[in-house]
């Protein structure tokens, strides 16, 4: 559970990212929120694993503490090691991927075990069998386990996403944030990695919460939208209950093509999901 | 043209009419002493080409080679954690920062052959002074050309370490060490070149390999023998840079 009380955030220079925001994000939700760039998707999303602290109110994130129990945490405040077990709770998912590209694709993926391994085998790459043996699990859940050892660079971007995913994966975390997770790919390679994260709350039970500006990607993938318009609440409801009436409203203005991400063919989607290289992006 | 450009121009020229003057230089001079009889010019021509096979002139040209082997090593490794800390993604906290940018700052502050005149003082003439200057010398030119590499690396991969819950040092290992290791690592066989070449002058101070040899010749006024060490030196130098050269290019 994620439970946002009066949480505010504002940026040194005075931008209010977040105002007043009351919300409550329960465990297992797929939960999508929309609104326009500078609306606080962003803001609100990295306050959950602390990379953005919040100026006043309160953030409690529930989580499990790995004894088959709950631990709930007061985000407010945590620093040091408190503020790292939480983050090793909370998988990330990037729109930039944030990939180190000069290595390879299980390097990356045992990131997601950094919390777990002792400093000295990270420093001397040994990592233990069993790490290895979650992050290969992990790669196998985004079908992509074939390309372990492959440059991350040599990757396109619907590839690179998937590791992005897996890394989070290998945390093995309660709680998987996306930040505009589709936003540098292509359609079909959208619906890949959007069924990809879907398909992981509901078989793992990991609360997902994901920004995204394509309002048919939120209403097709959601259990729930949240719109956000200048840091503030303004709907809260199942994807079923958002027509374009409710957007108009989020996006505070009518909607336009780029507002739409667009159907893929069914095909397109298998392929992106699939082993061939045809998916998004050309390699970097 | 700005008129900052010839502003810039004045400068040059009244400064450089103010060195001469100050200075008293003198082509007319110059000219006049290259016409002179110079004993150590005219070795030159008949430079003595069994110093190339000399077994003294090659072991002390390997006490060199191990010298700046040593030195690079040593100094190299201490570099990279001091590179990371210099630059404010890499470092923990602002008390390491401030720590390792004002260690560097001294350490670049003083030149190779400071250093070895310091370690020789300390240490007594030989090889070991002169890889102690070696190793600081390379501590400074690789941590200083590695962290202006840090500036520049892609963040995403910061940014999805501490997401994690990484530590600051894996963090360091795994998001930022992959991005900068092949410029590193050609940092660092640079340095060895700089070191070979460092060694020469080193020796003049006492601190071992061939430029005591160099003294050694250069003080009996032998200077037929100094000519053909400088030729094996400079055989020594193109073979080390081609083989980096190589290397580095592999790298890429």
């Amino acid at each position: 559970m994620i439970q946002f009380s009066k949480a505010s955030v504002t940026y040194p220079g005075g931008v209010q990212a977040l105002k007043d925001l009351d919300l409550t994000i329960e465990q297992g939700d797929f939960v999508v929120i929309v609104g326009l760039s500078g609306a606080g998707k962003s803001t609100l999303i990295r306050a959950v694993n602390g990379l953005v602290p919040l100026t006043s109110g309160s953030l409690t994130v529930d989580t499990a503490d790995g004894d088959g129990g709950r631990r709930s945490r007061e985000v407010v405040g945590l620093s040091g090691a408190g503020l790292r077990d939480l983050r090793a709770e909370v998988g990330m998912i990037f729109q930039g991927f944030n990939l180190v590209k000069r290595t390879t694709v299980l390097n990356n993926v045992l990131m997601g075990r950094l919390h777990r391994v002792p400093t000295w085998r990270t420093l001397v790459g040994r990592y233990p069998k069993d790490d290895v043996e979650i992050a290969m699990r992990a790669l196998e859940r985004v079908e992509i386990v074939e390309k372990a050892y492959v440059r991350a660079s040599n990757l396109s971007g619907g590839q690179q996403q998937r590791v992005g995913i897996a890394r989070a994966l290998a945390q093995e975390p309660s709680i998987i944030l996306a930040d505009e997770p589709v936003a540098s790919l292509d359609p079909p390679t959208s619906h890949a990695v959007m069924r990809y994260l879907q398909q992981i709350n509901r078989e793992l039970g990991i609360t997902t919460v994901v920004n995204l500006h394509f309002l048919d990607l939120a209403t097709r993938y959601a259990d729930r939208i949240i719109g956000l318009r200048s840091g503030e609440l303004v709907f809260d409801g199942p994807g079923s209950a958002a027509d374009d009436r409710v957007f108009r409203d989020i996006y505070g203005r009518s909607l336009t093509a780029e507002d739409v991400m667009g159907d893929a063919d069914e095909d397109d989607v298998q392929a992106a999901a699939g082993h061939t290289p045809v998916d998004g992006g050309a390699p970097e | 043209m700005s008129s900052f450009a010839i502003a810039m121009g004045l400068v040059v020229v009244v400064f450089t009419a103010v060195t001469v003057s100050a200075t008293d230089f003198s082509l007319a001079g110059i000219v006049e002493d290259l016409g002179r009889q110079n004993s150590s010019f005219a070795g030159l021509l008949h430079l003595d080409w069994s110093q190339v096979t000399n077994t003294r002139a090659l072991s002390a040209f390997v006490e060199t080679v191990q010298m700046a082997v040593v030195g690079t090593i040593v100094g190299g490794f201490a570099a990279l954690p001091l590179a990371l800390w210099n630059s404010r993604v890499g470092a923990p906290n602002a008390a390491v920062y401030a720590a390792a940018k004002s260690f560097n700052n001294v350490v670049r502050a003083i030149p190779d052959v400071l250093w070895a005149l310091l370690f020789v003082a300390m240490v007594g003439i030989g090889v070991l002074p002169g890889i102690l200057a070696l190793i600081f010398f390379s501590i400074a030119v690789t941590s200083k050309l590695t962290s202006d590499v840090l500036d520049g690396i892609d963040q995403g991969p910061v940014e999805a370490a501490h997401a994690t819950g990484a530590g600051h040092t894996a963090m360091l290992r795994t998001a930022i060490v992959p991005q900068v290791l092949p410029s590193y690592i050609s940092f660092l066989l640079y340095n060895f070149e700089l070191n070979l070449r460092a060694s020469a002058v080193l020796g003049l101070v006492g601190a071992g390999g061939i430029g005591q040899l160099i003294d050694f010749y250069r003080n009996a006024r032998a200077w037929r023998q100094v000519w053909g060490l400088i030729v094996l030196f400079f055989i020594i130098t193109f073979l080390v840079e081609r083989l980096s050269l190589y290397f580095r290019r592999r790298l890429v």
